[in-house]
């Protein structure tokens, strides 16, 4: 059973139609691409599977369940959490409070465990640690994000969604605004959890970049599919080559 | 400011140093400082749904006015004792609370604020129209004291020890929540409530919560203050003016840690009083009735520039003033 499956989804702003019947399904463990020229509606399908937009018509199921119509935190408690493109954090809060956000409950009357153990689980695999600390003992840093480099949001964007205990990770455009340095780290970071088994959908308009990263590809134009497969099988694909020439190029 | 130690010893030496100073205090200042503690109470309850969430409101007299008016009422005309009206009034506040925030909280920003402006103006309609019952602007007396003494010195520690325990109860929970994981929630709502939302936080449920524990408490501190009147005063418990100063106050000390609250409620309050003792100062002859309309018409005016002034300089408030000073002084000892 796929862990994600979208179906016929579409979504128009007045007279544009942003996504126009898109289907796709995403399997445990993969890495899939939504690639397209800009424009082509990477982000807005993120915002439907989020529930931060309403689709016109359509259906998207998470593990076999109707999530159309739910709330954001409803579908983050369902195991779908999102990376956005501009980072969204808690400005007057440490590195550490804002990870820590992540793993308290929904619940206000609860006895759930202390959040730290986790909080500094995420940091860990983010690479946010103090770089002082102990050996085999991370501590979070405890900067404001200001301080932070675009790299270092970039992790910390990552840890407060791993924070929620995803089975499925968005990452729209992981790599916007990064140095070349930076994006061998954080393309180093994605590979990382790949390996531990995280299930990923990666939104990027640049198809180089995420080629090595992902098992699957599908491209968007103009919100519609018009090619899915191997990284290898999209990039022979001359529709696709077509799309990106007269998008810009790729 | 953000560790709960620090927040629990400035709360625990204010209502130490509070409790203290009482009998040392001229009678005047008592009765000042047993009314600014009925509104560290309002403050601190508004801080810990606007401080800490960002929704300003404008109206929280209407919790005031809703416990105030039960209590009151229902001593008066159905002859039910103080501990069983009270607790029916704070009730009836919270759950005033619960009804309007459901759909308060759906408009957000200056809309809220207007909406919650509302409540108090309409309740005071209401409070006219049966003003047959409830006695209008002119208020009731009559109701049940909260300290029933023969002598007006014992009345008055009563009264002042009782609201004292009130204050310090008020502020040992709203501190623990405020430092706890719903206030860490609060906290993140306020700077970035969409990015709660992804973290899988159901935000509405929680801005519920805290306007719910808002309303209980400043209809905690509405219910106290009619008892200790021993009187519904319409122009106290539907009072926009300190709707308005609760949020004064806790700006003042700092908003969104409570202790901040605190500290603005006996600002304000003492800084009014000190204005006001100043306007009734003896003056050599000849000057006085000049000074003294002077003083007395502008008073008020002065207090609230000074207050300006002090936000200008420190716009996060008086307490992360001082904390950030007492931080960067700990910093210089270390560095050097």
């Amino acid at each position: 059973m796929a862990l994600l499956h979208v179906e016929n989804l579409r979504k128009s702003f007045g007279g544009l139609m942003a996504v126009k019947d898109l289907s796709f399904h995403v399997e445990p463990g993969e890495i899939v691409g939504l690639i397209g020229p800009n424009g082509a509606g990477k982000s807005t399908v993120f915002n439907l599977i989020m529930g931060i937009l309403k689709p016109d018509r359509g259906q998207i199921f998470f593990k076999g369940q109707e999530i159309t119509h739910w709330p954001t935190y409803k579908i983050v408690n369902a195991g779908i959490a999102r990376v956005f493109q501009i980072a969204q954090y808690f400005p007057r809060k440490t590195v550490y409070e804002n990870v820590e956000i992540s793993a308290i409950p929904n619940e206000i009357f609860t006895r759930a465990p202390d959040p730290t153990p986790k909080t500094l689980q995420s940091c860990e695999r983010t690479g946010l640690c103090e770089h002082s600390s102990h050996e085999n003992h991370c501590i979070c840093r405890e900067e404001l994000p200001g301080m932070l480099p675009q790299g270092g949001l970039r992790r910390l964007e990552l840890a407060r969604a791993i924070g929620t205990d995803p089975e499925l990770l968005l990452l729209d455009e992981p790599f916007a605004g990064l140095s070349p340095a930076e994006v061998d780290e954080i393309s180093h970071l994605i590979a990382s959890l790949r390996n531990e088994g995280q299930t990923i959908v990666l939104v990027d308009h640049n198809m180089r970049g995420v080629m090595r990263l992902v098992d699957r590809i599908v491209v968007l134009c103009f919100g519609e599919k018009i090619a899915e497969g191997t990284p290898e099988e999209v990039a022979r694909n001359p529709q696709v080559q077509e799309a990106y020439l007269a998008g810009g190029g790729f | 400011m953000s560790s709960r130690a620090v927040r629990f010893s400035i709360l625990g030496t204010t209502v130490i140093v509070m409790a203290v100073v009482a009998p040392f205090l001229p009678s005047k200042w008592m009765t000042t400082l047993t009314y600014a503690q009925i509104f560290a109470v309002y403050a601190m309850g508004w801080d810990i749904l606007s401080g800490m969430t960002g929704q300003i409101s404008f109206g929280h007299i209407f919790f005031v006015a809703v416990a105030g008016y039960t209590t009151g009422l229902l001593n008066l005309y159905v002859k039910w004792p103080i501990w069983a009206t009270i607790p029916l009034g704070v009730m009836m506040a919270v759950l005033a609370g619960l009804l309007f925030s459901v759909p308060a909280l759906r408009l957000r920003g200056p809309y809220f604020s207007l909406i919650t402006l509302i409540l108090p103006l309409a309740a005071a309609r209401l409070v006219i129209i049966l003003a047959d019952w409830t006695g209008g602007e002119l208020g009731k007396f009559g109701v049940a004291a909260l300290c029933p003494f023969p002598d007006f010195k014992a009345n008055q520690y009563c009264n002042y020890y009782s609201l004292w325990g009130v204050m310090t109860g008020v502020g040992l929970f709203l501190v623990w929540l405020s430092t706890s994981r719903v206030g860490k929630i609060l906290e993140a709502i306020r700077e970035n409530e969409e990015a709660v939302e992804a973290a899988g936080i159901n935000t509405a449920k929680y801005k519920i919560f805290a306007f719910a524990v808002s309303a209980c408490v400043v209809g905690l501190g509405g219910a106290f203050s009619v008892h200790a009147n021993e009187a519904i005063f319409f122009n106290s418990l539907m009072s926009l003016t300190t709707s308005l100063e609760m949020i004064v106050a806790s700006v003042i000390g700092g908003m969104g840690i409570i202790v901040g609250a605190l500290w603005g409620g006996f600002l304000v309050r003492g800084g009014e009083q000190v204005i006001r003792e100043l306007a009734q100062l003896k003056l050599p002859i000849g000057t006085e009735g000049l000074a003294l309309s002077f003083l007395e018409r502008w008073a008020t005016l002065i207090f609230f520039t000074l207050l300006i002034i002090l936000l200008f300089f420190a716009r996060q408030g008086l307490l992360p003033l001082l904390a950030g000073l007492f931080r960067r002084r700990r910093g210089e000892v270390r560095g050097g």
